[in-house]
């Protein structure tokens, strides 16, 4: 099991977000974690991914204790992430969003003796990257100025830019068109390949077109764990869900 | 002629000018220029905190001030001490401080950042008033030797030549800016303006923030620092003057002047900033309303200071011979 | 009483007078701070600038009444220009811009004041009515700082019974603790800001006219008081009405007794109480989780 939670709560100012979340998923898994709005899905990628420590409860990557550890650290692990608002550094160009993200999986943090744009392999690496996410030709465009798709996409390339072993996409196809949604799909089938991949989605398309497994979130708890087949005959689920399961 | 050569005879012939400028303008104008190079490499060193990395500081004079008070208290007290060791003096104590302060402020940002900053330089102003017996007070550390420049065994020149101390401070100056301008075009230099944007996904990269802004920030003190111990020899003299909240307003306006979003934009605005206050002193006293005004003006009207016109012509001129197509103007 | 203890008592009626005052500029600005998101670094100097409109009107009227009365409106008044026609111009480049703004505004009143009335300090007196002493059960108090402090007791008291129990005041609570969810309610928020803005403006500028007399009207008044109402508020939690409360009547008192026993070093005492707060409450004593 490369990820697993024990009994992980926790709440806001009083207000329960999180109740006795026990998720386990497996090495190579795609696992979806779907729910209503206000489920606790957020939160969940929050606490697992360390933005912030949990009330109660306990998270282990790859069998070792990480609950509490801060964001930097679990990326050193082998996670990853993206974000539901999307998360680059908008001034910058794309190419220079992808290269941030190769310099921090190569460790090159504090080096101040060469020039950046000197450094070659980095250069053809990111050059490569913006291939393999088809953003070639808006390589020097400011990331903001970006159409939504292409944005988004280079938010999957910078959570996938450190090669994390685990990596969680929080509503990753959010707001997205038919044909963008099945371009991101694709880049992500591609970009995760031989990955884990925990993703949060609310298309349900999406979801069974990708998951091998889904947990269903509701109200903090889990309602439901199993196989796309078991979810969709879930009566439980259906009840919570009132038709937004897409048959 | 090619890019690159017109670019090699435009350096050469702004080195030749650099080189013969106390000739050609006289000990008034070389002093001033002399001030410029000091201010210009304190501006630079303030952008470093908000044009790159996003954070306002309005206490960076308590840098420039450890800077030019470690230098001066260092020759008064020691007093064999050689030049370049008085200068290295100055700038580490601007360091130490920054060192001292960092855990804090490296955990702070935006307006909790500027304020602080603000509150601590006040802190060492109201010191630096209040403990005479070490700083002076209002009346500060003047007078001591300025020890010449010497290499042993080749040369030893004379600082108190203006013109000497023109070259010995274009060098020093020039060098940190060099420096500055080199550590922005490294590695960590991309992770700096990426802790400008977007913090959070910057640690979603494996980097520790507080560590990163951590060596920001000792950078930027530091090199206030050398621009405070530049000051110091210059002068002859280092007050209270140095801490107060008008200095580290200083910066700031020149900064926004120039353009924040510029490595050479602080420059630019010490220069400009530097022509203002000469001519408006000869007619007032009050300089600082004139800067206040400008400030005003540029903060709503030009918020890119003139770096921001500079780069919008530009990108204007670009876009009209671009081969069409779409092009955005970026701000 | 014996000399030694009313002499403490004295400096406790001082330390007093100066923290409500204190209280009086530290309201406007953390209010503000708590609508905008900034700390208006012009806010001292809107108070030294009622002083010299005081100043002035005494000058031309000879009644310290009628100082009183027009000085801190014509300030507010001049600092609610600045936020409509200024500070809402920058709003859309963020905090910095609007941090930046205040600077130059404050440069500008700081400068602006010695073209107009010199760099002397100029001396208020205290009106004939509030001048000597009272004897209150055995000690003598000076009846000036027991006007201070009875007058800011009042003017609080109102600003309080206005915020508690009128709709107006709730409107105003809640916009100062989120903005953003009130301009959602569809309260008029531009409205409210110019609301607070000019109000907490008006209550420095009270301060600055009943302060004249005690410390003179001159270029430097804006610097102490500054810094105070800066340290009150980043440790009494900004955007806390109590918090502010709290640590100005602390800070008189520190500063009080301070300059009796510490004298050269008082301020640093300010500073000190201030790291200290904030090392266990970075969000200051009352204040918010960001």
């Amino acid at each position: 099991m490369i990820l697993e939670t024990r009994d992980l709560s926790h709440d806001f100012d009083g207000l329960r977000v999180l109740s006795r979340v026990n998720l386990s998923v497996q090495r190579g898994e795609r696992h979806a974690v779907i729910g209503p709005n206000g489920a606790g899905k957020t939160t969940l990628f929050n606490v697992i991914t360390g933005t912030y420590a949990p009330r109660s409860g306990r998270v282990f990557f790859k069998d070792q204790d990480v609950t509490g550890e801060s964001p930097h650290a679990l990326v050193r692990l082998g996670m990853g992430r993206s974000f539901q608002i999307t998360s680059t550094f908008s001034r910058l160009t794309a190419f220079q969003n992808v290269r941030m993200g190769i310099l921090g999986r190569r460790g090159i943090r504090f080096n101040v003796f060469r020039k950046v744009d000197a450094m070659r392999d980095v250069t053809q690496e990111a050059e490569e990257v913006l291939r393999r996410i088809n953003l070639t030709a808006e390589r020097d465009l400011p990331a903001r100025l970006l159409s939504y798709g292409k944005h988004r996409a280079l938010e999957i390339s910078l959570a996938m830019s450190t090669e994390p072993e685990l990596v969680l996409l929080d509503e990753p196809t959010a707001g997205m068109s038919r044909d963008e949604t099945r371009n991101a799909v694709d880049l992500i089938r591609r970009l995760t390949e031989g990955r884990t991949v925990i993703i949060v989605e609310h298309d349900m398309d999406v979801v069974f077109s990708l998951a091998d497994r889904i947990t269903v979130l509701h109200h903090g708890e889990i309602l439901a764990t199993g196989s796309p087949r078991e979810i969709k005959a879930n009566q439980a689920v259906k009840d919570a869900y009132l038709g937004e399961v897409a048959d | 002629m090619t890019p690159t050569a017109l670019r090699w005879i435009g350096g050469s012939l702004a080195l030749a000018a650099l080189l013969a400028y106390p000739y050609l303008f006289g000990i008034y104008f070389t002093n001033v220029f002399v001030t410029f190079g000091i201010f210009a490499l304190y501006a630079v060193s303030f952008n470093l905190l908000l044009g790159f990395t996003g954070l306002l500081s309005f206490g960076h004079a308590m840098f420039f001030g450890a800077g030019g008070y470690g230098t001066a208290l260092a020759l008064t007290h020691f007093k064999s001490l050689p030049l370049l060791p008085a200068l290295v003096i100055g700038v580490a104590a601007a360091v130490a401080l920054a060192l001292v302060l960092s855990p804090l402020m490296v955990r702070v940002s935006g307006t909790a950042f500027s304020m602080l900053h603000l509150a601590f330089a006040q802190l060492m102003y109201v010191l630096a008033l209040k403990l005479r017996a070490v700083t002076g007070g209002e009346d500060g550390i003047g007078g001591f030797r300025i020890p010449p420049f010497r290499i042993p065994g080749l040369v030893s020149v004379d600082m108190k030549d203006p013109s000497s101390f023109y070259y010995f401070a274009a060098a020093v100056l020039g060098l940190s800016v060099f420096v500055l301008w080199f550590v922005t075009k490294t590695p960590f230099g991309s992770v700096m303006v990426g802790l400008r944007d977007n913090p959070n996904r910057v640690a979603y990269l494996g980097f520790r923030v507080p560590q990163t802004k951590a060596v920001v920030y000792l950078l930027s003190a530091g090199f206030a620092g050398v621009a405070g111990a530049v000051y110091a020899l210059f002068q002859n003299l280092v007050s209270a003057d140095a801490l107060h909240v008008l200095n580290s307003f200083t910066p700031v306006t020149m900064t926004m002047i120039g353009g924040v979003g510029s490595f050479f934009g602080p420059i630019l605005g010490a220069a400009i900033f530097g022509v203002i206050s000469e001519l408006t002193s000869r007619y007032t006293e009050r300089v600082e309303l004139v800067v206040g005004l400008i400030l005003i003006l540029v903060i709503m009207y030009a918020p890119q200071g003139f770096m921001g016109f500079v780069n919008a012509a530009r990108a204007r001129a670009r876009a009209r011979f671009a081969p069409g197509g779409a092009t955005e103007l970026v701000r | 009483m014996d000399p030694t203890t009313a002499m403490y008592v004295a400096q406790g009626v001082h330390g007093l007078a100066y923290g409500m005052l204190l209280f009086l500029v530290a309201s406007g600005l953390t209010m503000v701070f708590g609508m905008m998101g900034i700390l208006n670094i012009a806010h001292a100097s809107f108070f030294m600038l009622s002083a010299y409109f005081s100043y002035q009107v005494l000058a031309v009227f000879g009644s310290f009444w009628l100082a009183l009365l027009v000085a801190p409106v014509v300030a507010a008044v001049l600092g609610v220009l600045c936020e409509r026609l200024l500070l809402r111009r920058v709003h859309a480049f963020g905090h910095m811009g609007e941090l930046i703004l205040t600077v130059g505004i404050s440069l500008v009143i700081l400068e602006g004041v010695k073209v107009f009335w010199g760099t002397e300090s100029l001396p208020i007196h205290v009106p004939a009515i509030l001048e000597g002493r009272l004897a209150l059960g055995g000690l003598d108090y000076p009846v000036y700082r027991l006007f201070v402090i009875g007058l800011a007791l009042v003017v609080l008291g109102v600003l309080a019974a206005l915020l508690y129990t009128t709709r107006l005041g709730m409107v105003v609570r809640a916009a100062v603790s989120d903005s953003g969810m009130v301009n959602a309610l569809g309260v008029n928020v531009p409205l409210v800001f110019m609301l607070v803005f000019g109000t907490g403006t008006w209550l420095a500028g009270v301060a600055g006219v009943v302060i004249a007399p005690i410390l003179t009207v001159y270029p430097g008044l804006a610097d102490q008081m500054g810094m105070d109402a800066f340290v009150v508020v980043v440790t009494g939690g900004l955007g806390s009405l109590w918090g502010a409360f709290l640590v100005s009547v602390i800070l008189g008192e520190l500063n009080a007794y301070g300059v009796q026993f510490v004298s050269q070093l008082a301020p640093v005492l300010m500073f000190l109480f201030m790291a200290i707060v904030l090392a266990f409450r970075p969000m200051g004593l009352f204040g918010e989780r960001e």
